[in-house]
């Protein structure tokens, strides 16, 4: 307290005392209200250096359609609109606005046709090689997408997707070899096999999960390996199968074979996009949204058949594996044993981890650049297998969700550094900074907390001792002219949080509780401490606010 | 075990000896409940007091009563009774109606009108998304498909908004259009709104309109496992003018609706005309359909009517000039005023029981607090006997019931100067909300409560219960210190009530010499007051023992007593505000407000009317020089020294919380005289505000001589004379010192003159004085 507001002692008589009232005191020791001009002097200007603030609109921003008819086309046969549009007023200057909330179809569309495209702009020097990387990415993107099925949406941490694809392809191409069966019927015959083992690998999945069950499928996985290279019936000797039938005629020239598989591909991959939308996008897909990992005895509990629908998840997805692998097959004629190999799974997963498990565009771009990179750097030698691995690392490291999960992690990361920086700047219920009026909408409220500091500020000054005394002695009444000021102060705060008694018992007890400012929620009691009466209820009242006085 | 509460109401408030009341509870932890006929005596515990007296009386109606678990239906909605299904809309339809949501974003979805049943989504509906937009939607039985409009609705802006369905091509087109004028909405025109949007889109699929799903105004079919069906997806806002469409109407088509121009009848299926019917006296619950099918609507749980509509033009002040702009039909989703709980138990009174204040208590488990319930009733003589008479306030009683002010209104501390003490009771209540709200409080949306009935608990209209924002007791547990008085003075008393003087008028009072008011009777009616004033002019003898009375103008409609409705407007110490034009009351047609703003200031038949109030002291009387005039000197014989009522149980003062003052410019009677004036109020006692022109310091107790209360007496034909004490404390300072005090001295005395026949003491001493001192 500095010295130019130094209470003066004085004796405050109540006017009223006369008149016989009984409430308040007749005459009292209090303090003289003391200079304001301090608190003044102190509140006229920021303590910490401000500077402008607002963002210039640097992108266009489509109107809304006011009177003109929109005519909103959907993706058949889903509900979704071809772009999830919404109308909002620009809070700065009520204009109509529309904002795309999100993108994606936008970029998957870019994307797609950019692939489509995709031969028209290679280097013809290195046209062979990419066409061929393509149609590799285009298979792979596949069944990643299949797979990031199984271990995002369903959570099932399996490393047999790779085992169910060769199995599929190993079967097709040897039934295709040894009856003459045509290309056109591999891949169902694949998708039957892939139902099948779908089928056999769920089911630990119902007793094991994590770790264990990663373990049991790259068993699994070694298994077909080892079966497969053993065996003489699956060519042992020459390193695979080969001789399938192929809708790749080979009458065609190389060109031209080498241009259908890239579209072929790149077909299948639309294929499992199409499956992943539909499983993800659906009833199954929500229903595992809502029981995440660690959440899901919590689904449980509200009726939520998690496990049934990862089941069904795995092994509709593994019927989609099986089918690709009997495409594999008719495309490359047959298959190599290196599909069960321990880097092609390593290889998969690579792609998954850097995209970001769990979304369809994570597998495709972890696909792109693990294939990119094997198959197209190949001048790089081992080096493009240590740069794999230091992406994946990098993703591991510092990615929460993988490069697709950059923005939000981005974004989340500014909150935070805005948190911190503007907790240096700003004063606990002082002025509002211009960059936190930014997001108050009522202005009523900027000029309430400047107001409400410089009463604080000044009230603090006129607690002391004496009318601590005077309103211990009587809490209600008329009150000495500094206490009646806090007194005021005191009883006009905001609901949220403003004090009350509860009477515990019909004569009492009582407590001090405070009440919500929400709508219909209850209050919360504040202390334990049970007050005789009434009167030293008030003053249990009246000590608690002045203690968040002086606190803030 | 589940906490026990238990909660009751009766179908009637008043009854007479011999008739029948219907008992409704609701209990939750337990099966049965023990149930007594009391005779309340007093219901204050205060200490200076009697404490809590009850009488049980034996009656068949007393012992184990089952009691079950019962449902409440909150919110506004109109349901149509459709027998032949006109509104299973196969063909192609349109749907239309103007709306002023002030809720958008309320979070959850909203029905505007439809015919939607949620627990099958089956139906159609156009209603306002959970996130603020105009939606319609579609359902098959097994999924939901919807078309949403562009930009979000406004808060109470006027809005013109549609939807066409075609089948056949499964087109669906969504309208809205801004109808926002100068007068109508929160905002004028000036601000760059682009408030239109028109959408089309192809449904994946048809409505199923399965048979017995009901159409619905402003809600929706929902079901609950316990609860069976019920409304829910309740709207919030004013809806205009809703009406049904054979046919896509086309985007010109939708755009002539937005005119306000009604479509062809023979386009109609349903045209819920909200001005049709509104009359000179108000308008009752029916909405009605002018399309060709006769579809009339019923409302539910009171919608507000006669509130401004689309077209308003600011020029009507009033549905009665211009009912064409008073379509607004206003929708709160957490209303009520009848919970329609099923009946537990019923009794007939005794043709022998005493006119009195009698309740059923309800006791289960621990049988205090949440666990005790009194159903409290009025019993009337069927045959008057009496002379004296107790008015019971009950139209104040329904517009205090169930106030939540402390946890709500911030302004309550500082009104009242201290902090609340609140029970469970209260906490119970204000958490669940299940029986409805007091006109002092304010929707969710904001809006002021304007209806209030006695068909759900009213939790504060029960003994030992005190206004948590006063911690003193309040109304009819503050009425029974004068029915305690009454008793104690051994006065054959019949006790009748604001419902009965205001169904038989004069009729109802005639048999009484005197009648003695609460202690705050607030709320009247004009049919009250008029009983009232011609009462007196015939010789009666009114005893009004309040502060702050005959101050609200209320209405109640002849088809629910129930039910009282206020506005609150222009000035007047008042919860809430009513918009501009929305000042006349549905249920009448008069305006409301203050009986002051429409030339009845309560002075006019009391001497006194409302002046000042606060809320932590109270303060005696004093006599005033008046009172030794011989015409009145008899009132205050046997009371020695100057000082009248310098205890109580309301702060320790008969002149306290709130205060009535004598004002020859509001038309107190010239010849009135005051008998005692209180004085020194501390400056929680502030000047009311329909007192205030301009608002300037120092207009509190200690500054403002205005601030006092005016015990004063005045005579008027046929022997008839008013006396008043012009304070709400004055009723619980009687039992004070075992009723042997000062005030309780004062009012034997007028008890006593009044219910004499022939002339009052001191009447004959009227010869202007030829004074030698």
């Amino acid at each position: 307290m500095s010295e130019a507001n130094e209470n003066k002692e004085y004796t405050w008589i109540n006017p009223l005392g006369v008149w016989g009232a009984k409430g308040g005191n007749y005459e009292v020791t209090s303090n003289q209200v003391s200079d304001p001009s301090d608190v003044w002097r102190k509140n006229t200007g920021y303590k910490v250096p401000t500077a402008k603030v607002g963002r210039l609109k640097h992108y266009h921003i489509w109107d809304n359609h006011n009177e003109k008819l929109w005519k909103r086309l959907r993706w058949w046969p889903t509900r979704r609109h071809l772009l999830h549009v919404k109308g909002i007023y620009n809070r700065k200057t009520l204009n109509a606005e529309k904002k795309i909330l999100d993108r994606r179809p936008i970029y998957w569309i870019i994307c797609m046709v950019i692939l489509f495209i995709g031969p028209l702009l290679f280097p013809s020097s290195m046209q062979s090689s990419l066409l061929t990387a393509g149609a590799t990415f285009g298979i792979f993107a596949a069944i990643n997408v299949c797979w990031t099925l199984i271990i995002g949406t369903a959570s099932i941490f399996s490393l047999a997707t790779y085992a169910v694809v060769g199995v599929a392809a190993f079967l097709t191409s040897w039934l295709s070899i040894n009856f003459g069966l045509p290309w056109f019927s591999l891949p169902l015959i694949g998708a039957a096999i892939g139902f099948g083992m779908g089928g056999l690998i769920a089911l630990p999945a119902l007793r094991l999960d994590g770790f264990y069950y990663a373990l049991l499928t790259l068993g699994l996985n070694e298994l077909c390996r080892v079966y497969f290279t053993t065996s003489q019936e699956f060519g042992s000797a020459s390193g695979g199968l080969y001789g399938a039938d192929s809708y790749l005629s080979e009458s065609w020239s190389p060109a031209v074979q080498s241009h259908a598989s890239y579209y072929i591909a790149l077909m299948i991959l639309i294929g499992a996009l199409v499956l992943f939308r539909f499983v993800n996008g659906k009833r199954l897909g929500r229903i595992l949204r809502m029981a995440p990992e660690k959440r899901e005895a919590f689904a449980e509990a509200c009726g939520v058949d998690y496990k049934r629908a990862r089941i069904q998840i795995f092994i509709l997805t593994s019927a989609a594996l099986g089918l690709i692998g009997g495409l594999y097959t008719a495309h490359f004629r047959g298959v190599a044993f290196s599909i069960f190999s321990f880097d092609t799974v390593l290889l998969g997963l690579a792609m998954l981890t850097i995209g970001g498990i769990g979304k369809a565009e994570g597998a495709i771009l972890g696909t792109l650049v693990v294939v990119f990179l094997d198959r197209v750097m190949i001048e790089w030698g081992p080096m493009r297998h240590f740069l794999i691995g230091a992406l994946m690392l990098a993703s591991v490291l510092w990615l929460n969700n993988g490069y697709f999960g950059i923005k939000q992690q981005f974004n989340a990361w500014r909150d935070k550094k805005r948190g911190e920086w503007r907790s240096t700047r700003t004063e606990k219920g002082g002025e509002a900074l211009p960059e936190e009026a930014t997001e108050i909408d009522d202005k009523d409220d900027l000029y309430f907390r400047r107001y409400d500091k410089m009463q604080r500020d000044y009230l603090k000054t006129l607690i002391t001792p004496e009318i601590i005394a005077e309103h211990m002695a009587k809490p209600l009444g008329q009150h000495s002219e500094a206490l009646e000021r806090v007194l005021l102060y005191f009883r006009r705060a905001k609901m949220e949080d403003k004090y009350a008694l509860h009477r515990v018992g019909p004569d009492g007890p009582f407590k001090i509780i405070a009440f919500s400012g929400v709508r219909g929620v209850s209050p919360r009691v504040v202390e334990d401490k049970e007050y005789p009466t009434e009167e030293a209820g008030y003053h249990g009242v009246f000590m608690r606010r002045v203690h968040d006085l002086l606190e803030s | 075990m589940a906490e026990q509460k238990i909660f009751g109401y009766g179908n009637k408030i008043s009854v007479k000896q011999g008739d029948e009341i219907t008992f409704h509870v609701n209990c939750d932890g337990a099966s049965t409940a023990e149930a007594q006929l009391v005779q309340l005596i007093h219901g204050d515990a205060h200490e200076a007091g009697p404490g809590h007296v009850e009488r049980e009386i034996d009656n068949p109606v007393n012992g184990a009563w089952e009691v079950k678990k019962q449902f409440t239906q909150l919110g506004n909605f109109y349901s149509v009774e459709d027998p032949s299904s006109c509104l299973a809309m196969e063909k192609a339809f349109s749907m239309t109606c103007f709306i002023w949501p002030t809720m958008p974003k309320k979070g959850t979805r909203q029905t505007i009108m439809g015919r939607w049943d949620t627990r099958n989504n089956t139906g159609y509906a156009l209603g306002i998304s959970p996130q603020g937009y105009l939606e319609f939607w579609v359902g098959d039985g097994e999924e939901v498909d919807y078309i949403t409009a562009e930009m979000p609705l406004l808060n109470k802006v006027w809005y013109a908004v549609g939807v066409a369905y075609d089948p056949s091509t499964n087109t669906a087109t969504l309208h809205q259009t801004g109808v926002l004028n100068r007068y109508n909405s929160l905002v004028g025109p000036v601000v760059p709104y682009e408030l239109d949007s028109h959408i089309q889109t192809k449904l994946r699929f048809h409505p199923d309109n399965k048979p017995g799903v009901p159409f619905l105004i402003g809600g929706a079919r929902d079901s609950h496992v316990l609860r069976g069906d019920f409304i829910n997806d309740l709207f919030a806002g004013k809806l205009d003018r809703p009406a049904v469409l054979s046919g896509a109407m086309s985007h010109a088509e939708f755009t002539e609706c937005a005119k306000g121009t009604r479509p062809a009848q023979a386009d109609l299926v349903a045209y819920w005309d909200t001005t049709e019917g509104l009359s000179e006296n108000g308008v009752g619950q029916t909405l009605i359909d002018t399309g060709p099918n006769g579809l009339d609507a019923e409302g539910h749980n009171h919608p507000v009517r006669c509130m401004t509509g689309w077209n308003w033009t600011g020029k009507a002040d009033c549905f009665r000039l211009a009912p064409e702009q008073y379509g607004g039909i206003e929708f709160h989703p957490d209303t009520v005023t009848d919970c329609k709980w099923e009946v537990t138990n019923r009794m007939t009174v005794p043709e022998d029981l005493p006119s009195g204040v009698y309740a059923i208590r309800l006791r289960v488990g621990p049988g205090e607090g949440i666990s005790e319930e009194y159903i409290v009733f009025f019993v009337r003589p069927r045959t008057p006997r009496a002379k004296l008479a107790f008015l019971v306030p009950t139209a104040s009683y329904l517009a205090y019931g169930n106030e939540s002010l402390s946890f709500d209104a911030h302004i309550i501390q500082p009104m009242t100067g201290q902090p609340p003490v609140v029970t469970d009771l209260d906490i119970e209540t204000y958490e669940h909300r299940e029986f409805g709200l007091s006109t002092y409080d304010t929707y969710e949306d904001g809006a002021g409560v304007c209806y209030s009935s006695y068909l759900r608990p009213v939790i504060n209209m029960r003994p030992k219960y005190r206004m948590s924002s006063m911690n003193i007791t309040w109304q009819f547990p503050a009425d029974l210190s004068i029915v305690a008085w009454i008793d104690k003075m051994g006065y054959d008393c019949d006790f009748i009530t604001d419902e009965d003087v205001h169904r038989e008028g004069i009729d109802c009072l005639r048999p009484y010499k005197c009648v003695i008011t609460g202690t705050h009777p607030e709320y009247v009616s004009e049919r009250m007051l008029d009983a009232q004033e011609d009462w007196v002019q015939e010789g009666g003898r009114l005893i009004y023992m309040g502060g702050n009375g005959y101050y609200w103008c209320v209405g109640f409609s002849e088809d629910h007593p129930e039910c009282m409705e206020v506005r609150k407007l222009d000035s007047g110490m008042r919860a809430w505000a009513a918009r501009p034009g929305e000042h006349y009351l549905q249920t009448t047609g008069e305006k409301s407000g203050l009986w002051k703003n429409r030339g009845r200031a309560p002075q006019k038949l009391l001497g006194v009317g409302f002046i000042a109030e606060g809320f932590e002291t109270a303060m005696p009387f004093r006599k005033m020089p008046d009172s030794y005039h011989r015409t009145v000197s008899w009132i205050t014989e046997g009371i020695e020294g100057e000082l009248i009522g310098d205890c109580g149980l309301a702060y320790g003062g008969a002149a306290g919380v709130e205060l009535d003052k004598y004002d020859l410019t509001l038309g107190t009677p010239p010849h009135t005289k005051i008998i005692a004036s209180s004085g020194g109020h501390s400056d929680n006692y502030v000047l009311v505000t329909e007192e205030l022109l301009y608002a300037y310091a120092g207009l509190v107790g200690s500054l403002d001589y205005r601030i006092r209360a005016d015990v004063t007496y005045y005579t008027s034909w046929n022997h008839g004379a008013v006396f008043s004490t012009g304070s709400i404390g004055y009723g619980q300072a009687l039992p004070a010192n075992d009723f042997d005090n000062s005030a309780s001295k004062m009012l034997k005395n007028v008890v006593d003159a009044f219910i004499k026949e022939g002339a009052l003491p001191g009447s004959q001493w009227t010869l202007e004085e030829k004074q030698w001192r």
